[in-house]
């Protein structure tokens, strides 16, 4: 028992060691940027340059619209493939692998070619951008949400709610979603993640994304792309702390029956 | 006129014909129950009644209105699951809002009502926890006051107690009934535990293979079984092989021994036959010595005891008769002594419990088939 624990605390350790040694050498490294100490000197560079925060800016703002988007869409589909057609599950699974077998650089061409010209001339819109964010967050968004509806038995809720009287409204807003709540967190997050650091289709459709910034900082800069990566990951997971974080305000506001009721 | 009415209802998936034209009536207020074996189509005619499944064919009629088209949120009938249902992301309380809010009942209305349900369940004080912090039972007792909170015009319960521990299910089947006598409301019942269905119905209908077998009140269903099956599904139930001897007056014989029916049967003289009895139609006749051979007494079996069970207030004698075994119960009666292994004992049969049919028709051969033996 002792030595199976010790064993459970080594697999840990190494791999607390692979995920975290890379961000600590990086982070290390952004320090050097001043000759022969320590310093913050490349943050305050990245700081000081505009660009930064408008390109943060907006990928971020992109990455809110491609969860909505990416919510209202495969959210109700997934629902309703599990209860109405839980035949049409294997083709939904292959789908799902789609956005991993066609590269984005063929998307976003095809993209450019479909909706450059009427009636659909979107080219310069970013809501292309965004229906592109949503074909490659699809995966990621429909696998969690799945998982999420085979673990709370989802016909029977819907059956009980329905001899209740709730209509397909009631059943999703009061029942399915508050259920599925950590699996549209897990969603969330990786679209988040996925989007905040997208480059390909950012830069074939020419958005001032964050990606592309970044990767130009890494062609032209040395310590200062290390502290870009630290401060992404850091904005990143700061962005998911305040999403859960409200999400679970939301809930807790939406636990009481009536004011004082309980 | 009937509260709840089915015409004809057929239910078909794909190729599979699961209810083959059903008809059955309920009167408002009744409690009745589909008693079967798994697959006998009861949950699906329940779930069709709900209006989670569309019939193929046939109509469903509720306070003479045809609701087979209605959605089930428009139906007003209060459904209890197997599996619960609760809501997990919701208290106690909330569960058994849900209902009342989603008709729009707001504040004090909807307040009174949902602490009248606890105190109907007895489950004040557990208003505020989530299901998965109460216990089977407990959370069961929600889902009833759930569905019963809303008033729905009629309640359908499906296995219910099936997922619960033997004590438990006894003392919440009881709460049921008076629960459903306190309130007057049209239940309809789904189950394949004959004792409960016997228990708490008003009327029972056994289904086999889509269809009612038989329905009617718990006494007419068990006393007098319309057919082997019936017999054989509800309680425990001897059947043996038999051979017409006088079909117009009743007359048969059992291994030689010859046995009286309460009336004439079709067969022909000589016709072989099954013989189905129930293990408490026989009783033994004490103080008459059995003799060598086999009884010449109409209605009189003599054989030798080969199994003695001890069933709480029961014992059930198993006795051979030769070929054949039969099962007969008694009391237990510390007064009078059982009679032991091998000892040879007269046993008399009541001519009404008699119930001859043709061997197709029959369950298989065997002593004492118990408690919905054949269900499976």
């Amino acid at each position: 028992m002792r030595r199976r624990a010790g064993l459970s605390w080594l697999w840990f350790s190494i791999g607390i060691v692979y995920f975290f040694l890379p961000l600590v050498a990086t982070f290390l490294f952004s320090l050097r940027g001043k000759k022969g100490a320590l310093s913050f000197a490349a943050y305050r560079n990245v700081f000081v340059d505009p660009q930064f925060l408008r390109t943060f800016g907006f990928s971020f703002e992109m990455a809110l619209l491609t969860i909505l988007a990416g919510l209202a869409l495969i959210v109700p589909t997934a629902i309703w493939v599990q209860l109405k057609l839980p035949k049409a599950k294997p083709l939904f699974d292959v789908l799902t692998l789609l956005p991993f077998a066609i590269p984005p650089i063929i998307l976003a061409f095809g993209l450019i070619r479909s909706y450059s010209r009427p009636p659909f001339a979107l080219v310069s819109s970013p809501a292309l951008l965004v229906a592109g964010y949503v074909i490659i967050s699809f995966p990621y968004i429909y696998r969690a949400v799945d998982a999420g509806l085979r673990a709370m038995d989802l016909r029977g809720l819907s059956e009980a709610a329905q001899s209740l009287g709730a209509g397909w409204g009631g059943l999703l807003f009061r029942v399915v979603l508050p259920n599925l709540r950590t699996a549209l967190l897990s969603a969330t997050f990786l679209t988040l993640a996925i989007v905040v650091g997208e480059l390909t289709l950012a830069v074939l459709l020419a958005w001032p994304a964050f990606g592309p910034y970044m990767a130009q900082k890494g062609r032209d800069y040395a310590y200062e792309p290390a502290a870009l990566a630290i401060m992404s990951f850091a904005l990143t997971w700061g962005s998911i702390g305040i999403i859960q974080a409200l999400t679970r305000t939301g809930r807790d506001k939406g636990a009481g029956l009536n004011a004082g009721t309980h | 006129m009937a509260f709840i009415e089915l015409r004809g209802v057929v239910k078909s998936f794909g190729k599979s014909l699961v209810v083959k034209g059903l008809s059955m009536s309920v009167e408002k207020g009744e409690f009745v129950s589909f008693l079967g074996g798994s697959g006998c189509g009861k949950t699906t005619t329940l779930r069709m009644i709900a209006g989670f499944e569309t019939p193929s064919a046939g109509s469903i009629l509720i306070d003479g209105a045809d609701v087979s088209a209605v959605r089930p949120n428009r139906r007003n009938l209060g459904m209890v699951f197997q599996n619960y249902a609760l809501f997990p992301n919701m208290t106690v309380r909330r569960n058994i809002a849900f209902g009342l809010k989603i008709a729009g009942k707001r504040g004090d209305v909807l307040e009174s009502r949902v602490d009248e349900m606890l105190e109907l369940i007895h489950m004040g004080e557990f208003a505020s926890r989530y299901p998965h912090q109460l216990s089977g039972g407990q959370q069961q007792r929600v889902a009833l006051a759930r569905a019963i909170a809303i008033e729905p015009r009629a309640l359908l319960l499906d296995e219910p107690l099936s997922a619960l521990d033997a004590k438990i299910r006894v003392a919440l089947r009881e709460d049921i009934r008076d629960i459903q006598r306190k309130l007057g409301i049209t239940t309809i019942y789904v189950t394949h535990d004959q004792e409960e269905a016997l228990s708490i119905s008003d009327r029972v209908a056994v289904m086999k293979d889509g269809l009612i077998e038989q329905i009617g009140a718990p006494f007419e269903i068990y006393n007098r079984p319309a057919t082997p099956y019936v017999a054989s599904f509800i309680g425990t139930l001897n059947v043996m092989s038999a051979r017409a001897i006088d079909p117009s007056a009743g007359k048969l014989a059992v291994e030689g021994q010859v046995l009286l029916a309460s009336g004439p049967f079709e067969a022909k003289p000589g016709e072989e036959l099954r013989l189905c009895i129930r293990p408490e139609a026989l009783s033994l006749e004490r103080g008459a010595a059995a003799s060598d051979g086999a009884s010449a007494e109409p209605n009189v079996l003599e054989g030798r005891v080969t199994k003695v069970k001890l069933l709480g207030s029961i014992v059930r004698l198993v006795v051979s008769l030769g070929g054949a075994s039969v099962s007969m119960d008694g009391f237990n009666d510390p007064s009078r002594p059982v009679p032991g292994l091998g000892e040879k004992v007269r046993m008399r049969v009541r001519s009404e419990a008699i119930l001859v049919t043709r061997p197709e028709e029959a369950p298989a051969v065997g002593a004492a088939i118990e408690d919905g033996g054949l269900a499976e």
